[in-house]
């Protein structure tokens, strides 16, 4: 008898605690696609994985970048959504979802709240495809897009669930998912400046466009670790293209010290190292259309 | 007036979706609303031990790129049951280039803006003030581009 209540006390343990800490948004008989689990050893450590990991750009940077040079918003520079079903593989899946995330912050930025709905669809098809489902707040987010109202906590949900997303990818040993998504997050961003120097062409961006050597580099390194699974290795070729068209934009440093101010009780700090980068116009062509090209290929794949 | 509701509307908001323990959600929701009427990017959510007494306080570090011509605002909480008080340190490579917590005058601050003039890789260093035992949230804000 005490048996029995020993082990009915424990399936219920085991049963509040797979409810209490489990998946809310993905399927209960979901099963865990092979390629989701990291393999092998990696090169280097997942300490410094992680640090890279964290160094590449956020979803919305570039697009309040572009947003801040007056550019007008386009669809066109958008992923479409429509095929979002067919994308199976757990590596097609993070990669997207990186993409879609970039794309989400673009319409956030715009305020486009009513092609919200689809990339917030998107997103949580694919984050349940790579079982981060739960951190994404599908339900708030869509009231929130179809209200048009509080602006800014859709604009704060959607950039926190990602970032929730790719952490708990990198401490539930998937960095390689984790490093598939800042890989998407990246290249949309760089289409998405891109697209815009090709449209309307300013220095800035164009400044913009040439310091993303400095992100490809370590964006080659942490893919690199990853060359021995075949989906990896064509990414990192195409990449390979593309990095080498950022051979010949240099960058420099004019050095200089910080100065902190007091603005109306603020603590302000003004950064005198100035980074200036040369960038032919042939070269910020030849990404333009590299960069197209690539990011083109990747979505479609 | 709208920072307040802000906060009122995400607390409620996680409270109500019950997201798991892995991070002090609320608290990143409470410290991303307090920093004002910018655009929230990361969050570095820290737990530390208590220092060895006469030693360097133990710190969390973390990396980030930001870009030129960007205004950023780097904000520290601290958790209520926290016996110290989080300093929030911004570096580039081995230069510091802000801090919440101004050791010369004893002057905090709970945020401070960051106006970058190169694009680059920069660390935010995050101790508890006398190596104390705490909790702390960082957040990394976008304020405007310069």
């Amino acid at each position: 008898m005490i048996n029995r209540i020993i082990a009915l006390l424990v399936v219920s343990l085991i049963v509040f605690a797979c409810k209490s800490g489990g998946d809310k948004g993905a399927k209960d008989d979901f099963v865990v696609p092979e390629d989701v689990v990291t393999e092998g050893v990696l090169e280097i450590s997942e300490e410094v994985m992680q640090d890279i990991v964290q160094n590449i750009s956020s979803p919305v940077e570039m697009a309040a970048l572009v947003k801040s040079l007056n550019a007008n918003f386009s669809n066109d520079y958008l992923a479409p959504t429509d095929n979002v079903d067919e994308l199976t593989t757990a590596f097609q899946q993070a990669f997207n979802l990186g993409v879609y995330a970039a794309d989400l912050g673009y319409l956030n930025i715009y305020n486009k709240t009513n092609s919200v709905i689809d990339y917030i669809t998107a997103i949580k098809t694919l984050a349940d495809g790579v079982r981060v489902g739960q951190f994404f707040d599908f339900t708030t987010l869509k009231r929130l897009a179809q209200s048009n109202q509080n602006l800014d906590s859709l604009m704060y949900i959607s950039v926190h669930s990602f970032n929730q997303m790719d952490k708990y990818l990198r401490t539930d040993n998937r960095s390689n998912l984790s490093t598939l998504m800042v890989t998407g997050v990246w290249i949309e961003g760089l289409y998405l400046a891109t697209q815009v120097a090709k449209e309307d062409p300013h220095p800035e961006l164009a400044e913009r466009i040439g310091e993303q050597k400095i992100i490809m580099n370590d964006l080659m390194v942490i893919l690199e670790n990853y060359k021995s699974d075949k989906q990896f290795n064509s990414l990192i070729e195409d990449l390979r293209v593309l990095k080498s068209e950022f051979n010949d934009v240099s960058i420099t440093i004019q050095k200089g010290e910080p100065e902190a101010i007091e603005e109306n009780g603020m603590l302000v700090i003004i950064q005198n190292d100035i980074s200036i980068v040369n960038i032919s116009p042939e070269r910020l062509q030849s990404i333009i259309e590299k960069t197209e090209k690539i990011r083109n290929k990747l979505i479609s794949l | 007036m709208k920072n307040i509701l802000k906060l009122i509307f995400l607390t409620s908001v996680i409270i109500s979706i019950g997201t798991t323990a892995q991070d002090n959600v609320e608290l990143v929701a409470q410290c991303a609303a307090s920093a004002g009427n910018v655009t929230y990017l990361k969050d570095f959510v820290v737990k530390l031990d208590a220092g060895v007494p006469g030693g360097k306080p133990p710190s969390a570090k973390f990396s980030m790129v930001l870009s030129k011509n960007t205004q950023y605002r780097f904000s520290i909480c601290t958790a209520p049951d926290s016996e110290g008080e989080a300093i929030l340190q911004l570096f580039d490579m081995n230069v510091l280039q802000g801090s919440t917590y101004i050791s010369a005058t004893g002057k905090e601050f709970p945020f401070f803006d960051f106006k970058c003039q190169k694009t680059g890789v920069y660390h935010v260093f995050i101790s508890f003030k006398e190596g104390k035992v705490g909790e702390s949230v960082g957040i990394l804000s976008f304020v405007k581009k310069l």
